[in-house]
């Protein structure tokens, strides 16, 4: 099987650029699997767990907000977050679970826009820590 | 006569002697600042740059589908987001972004977004409409905030409160060099070369949803990345500055110091030539 060419870029960085054979990413839509020769495509990330194959190694990661495009076997990932499985610290995600749900059962106290973070934060604690449980 | 102005020199001399350690360590603080400053950039650029060749390549290669975020409005009024330094005593800096902002700004209906402390201060003191001013110190200001910003801004966009974004910041050129520049944020506008990808290109959702989404996250992007670039330009402008603030009170110092002692030499010999004058009476 052949390769495509891999690029994540987030605002913490290069996370990885190089060959990979197979990117699996939660897109706004769902599920999407990319593998080499895959149509051009432009879609944008949701929350979820992203799944990297490169070198015949499976890595997954934590993959939040952003863009995906692919162009001419060409594929660039750039999430707004992205952390490797093995980076993510899971006692925070844990911690930061038990606030944002804290923060939630009194949700009428809120603003909207409390509660709007209080959810993204919630939302986010709750990816990481099923990919750091998942290693 | 003498002993007075040896007396002035010396404390001159002091007085030099404090403002040079001040500087010195303002200097060194700018400079270990600025490290980390520099490693933030280098590591934002890539995101930065692909984020915008990305989303100029969709504005280029798309002629077929409109978006509100592609429309070229009459602009009746410009939104300026100004990112300048929090502090002074960093040489030209503020002055240089701030003075391209208003020469920018000239004759056109605008509102500004003002990040950072110097910059809301000098559009308050100008009387110029602001946007907001939550964003007061621009070292503060974190990557959710520029999302968030971003966010608002494109609302408003969308609403034709504003019909053209623009960021006036700091390119970081290197340690010594910052150059202040304006970038256009919105409307999105292609790099002109018009390729063929259209007919075979997948957008998921649709087109139009999809902009929706990925537009706030690409300003919000090149916010965070503009500011990456100017808190790094604001540390190396002040490592400079402070530099050679030093380098010049050391110059003053060494200046009073051959003035003392010329005074002091002079004082000595003119007791010598009393002495010697009274003896000989």
């Amino acid at each position: 099987m052949g390769t495509f060419d891999l690029q994540i870029v987030t605002p913490d960085g290069l996370m990885f650029s190089g060959q990979a054979q197979s990117l699996r990413v939660r897109t706004v839509e769902g599920d999407v699997c990319i593998l080499p020769r895959h149509i051009n495509l432009l879609t944008a990330l949701g929350m979820g767990e992203a799944k990297i194959v490169a070198d015949g190694k499976a890595r997954s990661a934590a993959c939040i907000g952003g863009m995906l495009s692919v162009m001419d076997n060409h594929v660039k990932l750039v999430p707004t977050t992205f952390e490797w499985a093995d980076e993510i610290d899971a006692k925070r995600a844990e911690k930061a679970k038990n606030e944002a749900e804290e923060k939630l059962s009194h949700r009428d106290r809120l603003t909207d826009q409390e509660l709007a973070i209080a959810e993204a934060k919630l939302k986010r604690a709750l990816v990481r820590r099923s990919v750091a449980n998942r290693k | 006569m003498a002993g007075v102005s040896m007396k002035d020199i010396k404390l001159r001399i002091r007085s030099m002697e404090s403002t040079k350690q001040i500087t010195k360590a303002m200097e060194m603080v700018a400079a270990s600042k600025l490290r980390r400053a520099q490693d933030n950039v280098t590591r934002s650029r890539p995101y930065f740059e692909t984020l915008f060749d990305t989303v100029c390549e969709i504005a280029a290669s798309s002629p077929a589908f409109t978006s509100p975020y592609l429309e070229e409005r009459e602009v009746k009024k410009t939104c300026y987001v100004v990112i300048a330094g929090d502090r002074g005593l960093a040489g030209g800096y503020n002055h240089n972004v701030l003075k391209l902002a208003e020469a920018e700004m000239a004759g056109k209906d605008v509102t500004v977004v003002p990040i950072g402390k110097r910059c809301v201060e000098n559009f308050r003191a100008h009387g110029f409409e602001i946007l907001t001013d939550v964003w007061f110190e621009a070292g503060a200001v974190s990557v959710s905030d520029c999302f968030t910003m971003a966010r608002d801004l494109c609302k408003r966009f969308l609403s034709g409160e504003f019909d053209e974004v623009n960021i006036v910041y700091t390119n970081f050129v290197s340690i010594l060099v910052q150059q202040p520049a304006v970038m256009r944020v919105l409307p999105l506008h292609g790099t002109g070369e018009e390729t063929d990808h259209v007919s075979e290109t997948l957008y998921e959702p649709d087109s139009q949803e999809l902009f929706g989404k990925i537009v706030p996250e690409y300003v919000g992007g090149l916010i965070y990345g503009a500011l990456c670039e100017c808190v790094a330009s604001e540390q190396g402008a002040r490592r400079t500055a402070m530099d050679s603030a030093t380098k010049n009170a050391e110059e003053m110092i060494d200046d009073l110091s051959l003035k003392y002692n010329r005074a002091r030499q002079g004082a000595i010999t003119q007791e010598i030539t009393e002495i010697v004058a009274g003896s000989n009476t």
